[in-house]
């Protein structure tokens, strides 16, 4: 049986309540081991609490004490589908965890509550879902048991985060569901409280999201390293996307090789093509283009790690000079030299040039050309790099995605523009 | 194999070549368990064929007879570099479970592994940890960077965006990489099926009891099951509602012992 795997991640303000919500749809699901119910009613009867359903997620002694998530945490139950749910912090000084837990979705849900509505993290999770390139399928109105059940309550809920989604620059096709994750009503069951809503449950808009995984036409296959196998140079690496097949002719870039791929290796077998998240190796030759054959084997010695790797007819580009927009844990300055990681590729760069400021919660600028960025903020920046091959987010996604470094330590992320 | 179990593999094989490019003296953790071995058997598919780097066994000396059998078995079947880790000071003084599992566990792994690493200046440790295991376990990065005292700071882990991994950057640090901390149970199961993994001969029921998840022998329990095949342990996984750690003494002592544990250097 062929399992599909669809990874979602829970987003919004502190205490709108997506632990207790994925908790609910665990349990209800009938997804938590015995063992974990009796060590969760244990906690509760040492540490003298309510029982929460998020108690289930929350696994760090400081977690269960403050009764907030730090950490990411991943989770899988089996729906229609397997599912992977990813719970992220709804504090501000959690970003950080908030972007290490999104960057993987396939989509994400927002939580809402309805006796709150639009709250800051509310509009920055937004903000940063729309900047990875993450859709949001579904919000859920949270703790409709608190407002009455209200539907009059729920409709300017939902009107207050249509707009925030307008204002931010978000299409996607999102489904509202009024729900009560403590009492499980439209997650997993559908309510009795809420006549007034035939619209979907949790779970079954859940279950109706088509998986849009887009497959990039044009071939990068991306460098890991060189390894020498049985006096063979084999380039090991990931197509990270479109397909190559034995025979094609190619060009690495920015070590600018041109080559003809010869085989390419799995560790059983030569196989014919490879295609999008394939981890293949591959023996080059020289290609028809190559001045000599001994040229050729030298060219082809160049191939480094950082690579990337396309069809001749339709070959990366390398820039010295790119924009991004990024958002950042750490302040940064113009004209400050630091690294950045390409895929596979780490490079020195320079900020060149920071175009504009934005505020991360509310996605407007906030000042232009400024001298510096602070923690948290985001901005459209202009780097000056050594060469390294880049796509748009917008055309190749996985050529279009950075992270900025300082002093080894990952302190932004960005894509293309 | 079904799409599933090679997307897996697929991204285990990149996490490894990256971790290979990235440290100079990398070595992977072999308790002779499913996960690991699973791991060591895709380590030899990343790398065509061999284990390019020195494979770990913590030894306890109160592991199962099997294991140790087993162990040396593939050792030389695979041609392994190996390294047993023994704490002999802990082992001479006596120290066991009935001391104390948090002080043994200490003890015979955390410090057997301390000592290990930085006799041999290792600066990346490869391990076969799953986030489905654990709570603790699924707050874990694909790269999690251990101090010079091998405390994980679970409060402040590094960002990890898309698969730009973090690595430990200071003098003395070494940096945990988890290749199939995305793989379920079932899954290595079915890997090991597809692929024809040898696996320990406990894990497979006997008198109506088998083991599900292997550790020192005072501390492991069997579980009730006639699971005798990899495809009967595949059926009853499907099935079953019980935690995988449930017969692993340790992690249930006293609340949070897991993340203790895990604190202090624990795998």
């Amino acid at each position: 049986m062929e399992e599909e795997e669809a990874k979602i991640v829970f987003v919004g303000h502190v205490d709108h309540g997506k632990s207790t919500l994925i908790g609910r749809l665990l349990y209800d699901s009938d997804s938590i081991h015995d063992e974990r119910i009796t060590e969760v009613q244990g906690l509760v009867e040492e540490f003298k609490r309510r029982f929460e359903f998020a108690y289930f997620l929350d696994a760090l002694e400081d977690e269960m004490r403050e009764e907030r998530t730090i950490d990411t945490t991943a989770l899988m139950f089996k729906g229609k589908r397997l599912y992977t749910l990813t719970d992220v912090p709804g504090h501000r000084e959690f970003i950080r965890n908030m972007l290490t837990g999104a960057s993987h979705a396939d989509f994400a849900v927002l939580v809402v509550s309805a006796d709150e509505g639009v709250r800051e993290q509310t509009k920055r999770h937004l903000f940063l879902l729309n900047l990875l390139g993450v859709p949001v399928i579904a919000v859920v109105i949270n703790k409709m048991d608190a407002v009455s059940y209200s539907r009059d309550v729920f409709e300017n809920v939902c009107s207050a985060v249509k707009d925030v989604m307008r204002s931010i620059g978000i299409n996607d096709d999102v489904i509202f569901i009024p729900a009560s994750a403590i009492n499980g009503e439209n997650i997993y069951k559908r309510s009795e409280n809420m006549d007034w809503y035939n619209g979907m449950t949790l779970i079954e808009a859940l279950d109706s999201v088509e998986l849009r995984r887009k497959s990039e036409k044009k071939l990068r296959f991306v460098v890991q390293d060189v390894y020498e196998i049985a006096s063979c140079r084999v380039v090991v690496g990931r197509v990270a996307s479109g397909v190559m097949n034995v025979g094609d002719e190619v060009v690495f870039e920015p070590s600018h090789t041109h080559a003809r791929i010869a085989s390419i290796k799995t560790a059983e077998r030569d196989v014919s093509t490879a295609e999008k998240g394939d981890s293949v190796g591959i023996v080059l030759e020289a290609s028809d283009s190559a001045v000599s054959a001994e040229s050729a084997v030298s060219a082809v010695s160049a191939v480094r790690r950082g690579d990337v790797c396309g069809h001749a007819h339709d070959k990366p580009v390398t820039v010295r000079r790119f924009t991004g927009e990024a958002v950042l844990l750490e302040h940064l300055k113009t004209g400050e030299r630091l690294n950045l990681k390409v895929c596979t590729a780490l490079v020195d760069a320079e900020v060149s040039e920071i175009s504009t400021r934005i505020d991360s919660e509310s996605g407007e600028v906030l000042e232009r050309f400024p001298s510096e960025v602070k923690a948290g903020d985001a901005a459209v920046i202009v780097f000056e790099t050594e060469p390294v091959v880049v796509e748009r987010f917008s055309e190749i996604p996985p050529l279009g995605r950075f992270a900025l470094l300082r002093e080894g330590k990952n302190i932004g992320a960005g894509i293309v523009i | 194999m079904s799409s599933r179990l090679r997307s897996l593999e697929n991204r285990s094989i990149y996490i490894l070549r990256e971790a290979y490019a990235e440290f100079d003296r990398p070595a992977v953790l072999w308790s002779t368990g499913k996960d690991s071995t699973t791991v060591l058997h895709l380590c030899r598919k990343a790398f065509f064929g061999e284990v390019p780097f020195p494979v770990i066994h913590i030894d306890t000396g109160r592991k199962f007879r099997e294991m140790y059998e087993f162990r040396d078995r593939l050792a030389r079947e695979w041609n392994l570099n190996m390294i047993i880790a023994r704490n002999e000071d802990a082992l001479n003084s006596g120290i066991g479970p009935e001391k104390g599992k948090l002080a043994c566990c200490t003890a015979l792994k955390t410090q057997a592994l301390l000592k290990c690493i930085s006799e041999h200046n290792f600066d990346a440790l490869i391990l076969a940890i799953r986030r489905d295991e654990h709570g603790v376990r699924a707050k874990e990065r694909v790269y999690s960077p251990r101090d010079r005292n091998f405390r994980w700071d679970y409060r402040d882990q590094p960002l990890e965006v898309w698969d730009y991994f973090q690595r430990a950057t200071e003098e003395g640090t070494h940096t945990r990489v988890h290749p199939i901390l995305h793989w379920r149970e079932l899954d290595v199961w079915e890997f090991i099926k597809n692929e024809q993994i040898p696996v320990n001969p406990l894990y497979f029921a006997r008198n109506g009891k088998r083991y599900r998840s292997l550790g020192c022998e005072p501390c492991t329990s069997p579980i009730e099951s006639n699971a005798a095949t990899i495809d009967e342990i595949i059926e009853e996984l499907k099935r079953t509602k019980t935690a995988e750690r449930a017969g692993r003494a340790q992690d249930k002592e006293k609340a949070f012992m897991m993340m203790k544990l895990r604190a202090l250097g624990y795998m």
